[in-house]
């Protein structure tokens, strides 16, 4: 518990590094930061492409696809990348625990930090998608309003959530390197298991719905959804859910890394 | 996860107290668990059993400029390695001038620091380290690199904390560094403690260990080369080597490095026939071995077998001869050469007065030196046995090699007694 005081003692140092990680990112590049908008976008086009085009999306549901589309992916960025930079960010700083006193859990944090600096950058161009998507330019018109306010506290609450999977990858990557290559598949097999090409609800009747209700980040990218695409007020129920599911994951996380922290310097 | 088996405990009984202000040195061999116990002491790891107690906040100088990111400034690298080392932000940007000054990198610390060399990066860390103001700073080897006038800065700044009352523990290789340095010095001996106390007294007690440890691996070396002796005559005997043939022949086994460059004939304590041929070429071994030397030992005082000396010791070479046939005329010699193949010194039976009568059956010479006055150094000796007209019988070069040490770190290879007298207005402190 100590510890976790100790983590907001740290503030300073998450700051720094986090910042550091950004601008380390693009240190070079002509585009510099304007990648994290444009990022998002050119794979928006991707997958807009491939399900208005080629694989036309036939539930009325989501129309306009590609701000459905959007409201999920990017979110579901947020999660992949930071759960990979967290999964690899005690072996990548090796040198730092092994030779300086350094607070291990920073390590993780900053990864889902600066991924999560990435997609605030992107909101704005989703804010402005959305107001265009409610100006009727997309097809049918989608509602915009007070529900947006719920955006906030879904972040704090992805943001506890990836935490919690950041710490428990991390520690388990350091033991256990094979982590790291199955991840990348494990992601791609979650991301079509998440509702974020579809709609839980189109599902229903498939027996499949029943096992994908069971993925721990269903209701989350259900209740973005809800704030952003369909300009819903989220139930109480679903908010006690997620709390409990971001708090879990967060306490489980920090419990198995807190475990295995003095193995840390020797065995990066 | 590491096996049982591959775990090996670094440390073992090692327990120790430092002083605030204190100045602690620990030495010890490569892998001896230095490092380890400085990495305990800044909290880094955590020891598995026992107890440590650290009061105060520790600036640890164990790798420098770890965690500095190859693609942002120097500046900003030194703020981030700032925060890292326990400063707040607001902190180091006002220390910052000064850390910049210190590192002396003004003109490049808005580069890159993959721009810098290892020596700059080195610089950097060192200037943010010094500046974290820790009660206690642990240095681990870091003083070897950087340039000269640096490292004498570094040096300066572990002066001026230890006179600001810090507590200082410092791992190094330069043990003249540690005598200079620390007040007390700790001895770790494959992870355990083996002394501590006095500078002098440990220091010299670990150079003894230290060349006694090279006088094993120079035992070993001599009896590989007591083994490739011993085959020598087989090869004779399968004819590959004609007896009355001086064709030089070398003893060592193939992968044998030819550590003694060639040396001066005139140097010789024996014949060198070996003179004119190319330099590359010369052998190990030669001679018609109408007497052949079976073996070269070293003894000490107390006679039994060494090759790591103390200067001023006493030396005795034995040398095992045996004739082929009854010989009338014939002179043992021995010749000291350092491994750059400067002759220390070269005598034999004739040149000492001993004249020949009969050499009929295996055969044992001793030659004492009561006092062995070396200075520190790796010496070779040659051994020979030929006729009074340099005919060689058997010449052996560098048949045994070993160690001297010196007590004080005197410099040459010959170390007399010497005594320093003054008069006049000169006075000395009294130790």
């Amino acid at each position: 518990m100590t510890r976790l005081l100790d983590l907001y003692r740290h503030r300073a140092l998450i700051g720094v590094l986090t910042s550091r990680e950004l601008k380390a990112r693009y240190r070079g590049s002509v585009l510099g930061y304007f990648w994290s908008l444009l990022n998002p976008l050119l794979m928006l086009a991707v997958y807009a492409l491939v399900f208005e085009v080629l694989l036309p999306n036939r539930s009325p549901g989501t129309s306009p696809y590609a701000l459905f589309l959007f409201t999920g992916l990017l979110p579901w960025n947020w999660l992949a990348s930071s759960l990979t930079d967290a999964a690899s960010s005690l072996l990548v700083s090796g040198a730092l625990l092994k030779k300086v006193l350094f607070p291990a859990e920073v390590l993780p944090v900053v990864a889902v930090a600066s991924q999560a600096v990435h997609f605030l950058l992107a909101l704005p161009i989703l804010l402005a998608g959305l107001l265009a998507g409610a100006l009727g330019l997309f097809g049918p018109a989608v509602p915009l309003g007070w529900p947006l306010l719920q955006v906030p506290v879904l972040f704090v609450l992805q943001g506890l959530f990836l935490l919690g999977i950041g710490l428990f990858l991390a520690a388990l990557t350091v033991h256990f390197r094979d982590t790291r290559d199955i991840l990348g598949t494990a992601l791609s097999l979650w991301f079509f298991a998440t509702p974020i090409l579809y709609n839980l609800a189109d599902l229903k009747g498939h027996g499949v719905a029943r096992l994908l209700a069971w993925n721990p980040v269903a209701p989350l990218f259900a209740a973005w959804r809800e704030a952003l695409f369909f300009g819903r007020w989220i139930t109480p129920s679903a908010w006690g859910l997620l709390l409990l599911l971001s708090l879990g994951s967060f306490a489980v996380g920090w419990a198995f890394f807190d475990r295995l922290r003095d193995s840390f310097p020797e065995a990066v | 996860m590491l096996a049982p088996s591959e775990v090996v405990p670094a440390l073992t009984d090692v327990s120790f107290r430092v002083e605030k202000g204190e100045t602690f040195g620990v030495v010890g061999a490569n892998g001896c668990g230095k490092s380890t116990l400085l990495k305990l002491v800044a909290g880094i790891f955590r020891p598995t059993s026992g107890r440590l107690e650290v009061d105060g906040k520790v600036s640890a100088l164990i790798e420098l400029g770890a965690g500095f990111h190859p693609e942002i400034s120097g500046r900003e690298n030194a703020v981030i390695n700032g925060v890292m080392l326990g400063l707040t932000r607001h902190e180091i940007e006002r220390k910052l001038p000064a850390i910049i000054e210190f590192s002396g990198l003004s003109e490049f610390i808005d580069q890159p620091v993959k721009t810098y060399s290892s020596g700059m990066y080195v610089r950097l860390g060192f200037a943010v380290a010094i500046h974290v103001d820790p009660a206690i700073l642990v240095v681990d080897e870091v003083l070897a690199v950087g340039d000269e006038a640096f490292a004498h800065r570094c040096l300066d700044t572990i002066h001026e904390m230890s006179a600001r009352g810090k507590t200082i523990l410092f791992v190094t290789h330069a043990l003249s560094l540690v005598e200079e340095l620390c007040d007390r010095v700790l001895y770790l001996d494959h992870g355990r403690e083996k002394l501590a106390g006095e500078p002098r007294e440990v220091l010299a007690a670990y150079r003894l260990d230290v060349s006694a440890g090279e006088g094993v691996r120079l035992a070993g070396l001599h009896s590989r080369d007591q083994e490739a002796l011993r085959e020598s005559p087989e090869r004779e005997a399968r004819g590959e080597v004609t007896g009355a043939d001086p064709a030089p022949e070398a003893v060592g086994g193939p992968d044998e490095p030819r550590e003694t460059p060639p040396r001066a004939g005139a140097a010789d304590p024996g014949p060198s026939p070996g003179a004119d041929a190319p330099a590359a070429e010369r052998p190990r071994r030669w001679g018609d071995r109408s007497a052949e030397i079976t073996g070269c030992r070293l003894l000490d005082a107390s006679g039994s077998e060494r090759y790591a000396f103390r200067s001023g010791e006493p030396l005795t070479v034995e040398i095992d001869v045996v004739p082929r046939r009854p010989l009338d005329d014939f002179v043992i010699g021995i010749g000291l050469f350092t491994p750059e193949d400067l002759c220390v010194h070269g005598t034999n039976t004739d040149v000492d007065g001993l004249v020949p009568e009969l050499l009929d059956a295996p055969a044992t010479v001793r030659v004492s030196l009561p006092r062995c006055d070396l200075g520190a150094g790796t010496y070779l000796l040659d051994v020979a046995v030929h006729s009074r007209r340099e005919t060689p019988y058997d010449y052996w070069r560098g048949a045994c090699r070993f160690r001297v040490d010196s007590p004080v770190a005197d410099a040459g290879v010959y170390r007399p007694e010497r005594r320093w007298t003054s008069s006049g207005g000169v006075r000395w402190r009294t130790p």
